[in-house]
């Protein structure tokens, strides 16, 4: 696949920093990042670096202290909250570690979330669930609830819930973290195809150098400050 | 409309939590509406219109003491009085000592004078018909529909008080203005001077209508000093005597009626309040994951505020059902004991306070955690494990 030229994640002297009382405590510090479309990241680095920070501002969910964020279009400085939460809800999904579903919905409920909030018809909202279920294998699942599935089973629901909404990048923040060897596999190999097959635009951030690999470039911080950017060889 | 499904769901979380909540409400709203509609209905019982110019008088050492029927004519002569009608607490049953409710023998001419107010809806033919009679009797709208009686029928009636059993005749069914009234039945009382020996030129009471109101307290002492000294004394007392001594209670009871009330609203709030901030303060992570999936705050807000408004409106519901199902049981056992249950109703005004008051509790216990939850930042909510 050829590599895209416009970046869909711009990002120039980026800082964020935390206040404890009047003490700033930086955590990015000028930090420039170009990642085109269709692009696979991993980011990496030591603990504390600033790696979920980075993904969470990208990803819409914090704001930025200083410089410039632009994703998918759209300058994120300037949106308001509510922008902001039509911008995620069109153009961000999000994978956890922890998966994150929702306890009380079944497999189905959970990936129809993100839909809810646009104008689709239930029969709509329908097919596409059913379109995304049958992606990550789940079909015969639709109806368990969390509590009834494993881990690997979890984490592909909300793969599915991640992508249901056709948003153009997805984030994940250590998504094989909770996951054992052959879990975390099945994990990455389907990101793996929603970046080939569908063009999906994905950042995540591991720990492990086995999920780094199946990333097409890794991405180092050191100190709320980017490293190096290096290409993977596959 | 979608998301209902969303919050019934998450109401649903836990089910113990949310059925224990649940009764609490219910079993709070039931007592309110219950107490509330107590006071309105002794209220509403002790505010009759128009028993301001009516009295009785009866004999000095109680109801049980009977007057010389002889009386009545000093009575009629003192100016300021309309008509006097004899009456007589009766105290049959109908059939079964079950079927028990208020039935008179009253002067079958002057009572339609002095209780013009509380019989209506007869045609004149009737009341002829039934002053013609003997052994004819009158019976409210409530009493006949609920026993099936109609014009003609002939009921028998069993003495309790009085060692006689009268077969009576229908010749008219009456409205009144409440349920009491019309679960009444009136017969001659001649029937029971007749009928019982120890009855005869003797009643229990003279009841005596007046032009105005204002003639009660002047033409009730002079009755009671004319027959003072005598071997049988007279005490008078106005209809609504009874029913001001009542409101006076009534002010007392009010009292604490309103007083339970306030404590229970109290209780119910700070139980309210604590179930739902713990309902939603274990959700922070899935506010936080509905949030970064592009619910906005105020989507968030609204989501856990039907909720909360959902589990009082239930509860409010459920309560007031309850307590209307009770009220109709108090009036239908009850009722027959203590006559003005049989207008215990809950007023509409009584059920739109109360729900008022339980969707007022659901806005408020719900609105403090929720807005905490909502102002939350998302970064946080998703850290927060
Ligand atoms: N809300 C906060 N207040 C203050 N400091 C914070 C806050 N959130 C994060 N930090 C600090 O910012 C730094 C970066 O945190 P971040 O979570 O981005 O690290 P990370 O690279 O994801 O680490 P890990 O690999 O352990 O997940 C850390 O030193 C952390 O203590
Ligand atoms: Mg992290």
């Amino acid at each position: 696949m050829s590599q895209p030229t416009a970046p869909i994640i711009h990002i120039q002297s980026l800082a964020k920093s935390y206040f404890r009382e009047t003490l700033e405590i930086p955590v990015l510090q000028g930090l420039d990042l170009d990642i085109p479309a269709g692009g696979f990241y991993a980011l990496m680095g030591p603990s504390g670096s600033g790696k979920t920070t980075l993904l969470n501002l990208i990803a819409g969910i914090d704001r930025p202290t200083g410089g410039l964020l632009e994703v998918c279009g759209s300058n994120l400085n300037q949106l308001n909250d509510d922008e902001l939460a039509s911008w995620r809800n069109e153009n961000i999904g999000f994978i956890f570690q922890n998966y994150n579903l929702i306890p009380v919905l079944n497999a189905f409920e959970n990936i129809e979330l993100p839909l809810l909030l646009t104008s689709l018809t239930r029969a709509q909202r329908k097919e596409k669930v059913e379109e995304v279920l049958s992606l990550v294998n789940l079909m015969d699942r639709r109806e368990n609830y969390p509590r009834q599935l494993s881990g690997g089973q979890e984490q592909r629901v909300a793969i599915a819930r991640a992508i249901v909404g056709n948003p153009k990048v997805l984030v994940a923040d250590e998504p094989t973290g909770a996951l054992d060897a052959k879990n975390a596999d099945e994990i990455l190999e389907m990101m793996q195809r929603l970046n080939e097959e569908f063009g999906k635009t994905i950042l995540i951030v591991t720990h492990d150098p086995k999920a780094a690999n199946c990333a097409r470039h890794q991405v180092h911080l050191e100190k709320g400050i980017l490293d190096k950017t290096v290409e993977v060889n596959r | 409309m979608k998301f209902l499904h969303l919050v019934w769901k998450s109401l649903m979380r836990s089910k113990r939590r949310t059925f224990l909540i649940l009764c609490t409400l219910i079993l709070s709203v039931f007592l309110i509406t219950i107490l509330q509609s107590l006071l309105a209905t002794l209220d509403a019982v002790s505010n009759k219109p128009t028993e301001g110019n009516r009295f009785v008088v009866r004999h000095k050492s109680g109801l049980t003491q009977f007057l010389p029927i002889s009386y009545g004519e000093y009575l009629r002569q003192q100016p300021e009085v309309l008509a006097v009608a004899n009456s007589q607490w009766f105290g049959g049953y109908y059939q079964d000592p079950k079927n028990f409710f208020a039935n008179f023998a009253n002067d079958e001419t002057t009572m339609f004078q002095v209780f013009s107010d509380r019989i209506s809806g007869l045609t004149e033919a009737e009341i002829k018909e039934y002053q013609r009679d003997r052994k004819g009797c009158i019976v409210g709208q409530i009493l006949a529909d609920k026993y099936g009686w109609k014009v003609g029928d002939t009921i028998p009636l069993t003495g309790t008080i009085f060692p006689m059993s009268p077969q009576l005749t229908i010749r008219g069914i009456f409205k009144g203005r409440m349920a009491s009234e019309e679960n009444t039945l009136y017969f001659h009382y001649k029937l029971l001077e007749e009928g019982v020996q120890f009855m005869k030129g003797k009643t229990g009471a003279f009841w005596i209508k007046t032009k105005t109101s204002d003639d009660i307290p002047r033409v009730a002492n002079r009755i009671d000093t004319h027959f003072a000294n005598s071997p049988v004394e007279t005490m008078s007392e106005a209809e609504n005597a009874f029913y001001l001594t009542f409101v006076k209670m009534l002010g007392n009871i009010g009292a604490i009626i309103h007083g339970v009330t306030i404590a229970v609203l109290i209780a119910i709030t700070i139980v309210t309040v604590g179930t739902m901030s713990m309902a939603i303060k274990e959700r922070t992570t899935e506010i936080a994951v509905l949030r970064a999936m592009g619910f906005s705050r105020a989507r968030v807000l609204f989501l856990l505020m039907a909720e909360g408004l959902l589990l009082v409106t239930l509860g409010g519901a459920l309560g007031i059902g309850l307590a209307s199902l009770v009220a109709k049981i108090l009036r239908e056992i009850l009722g027959s004991a203590l006559i003005f249950l049989q207008d215990f109703r809950l007023a509409n005004e009584t059920i739109l306070l109360c729900m008022g008051m339980a969707l007022i509790i659901g806005f408020i216990s719900t609105i403090i955690p929720a807005l905490a939850a909502t102002r939350r930042s998302i970064v946080e909510g998703l850290r927060a494990l």
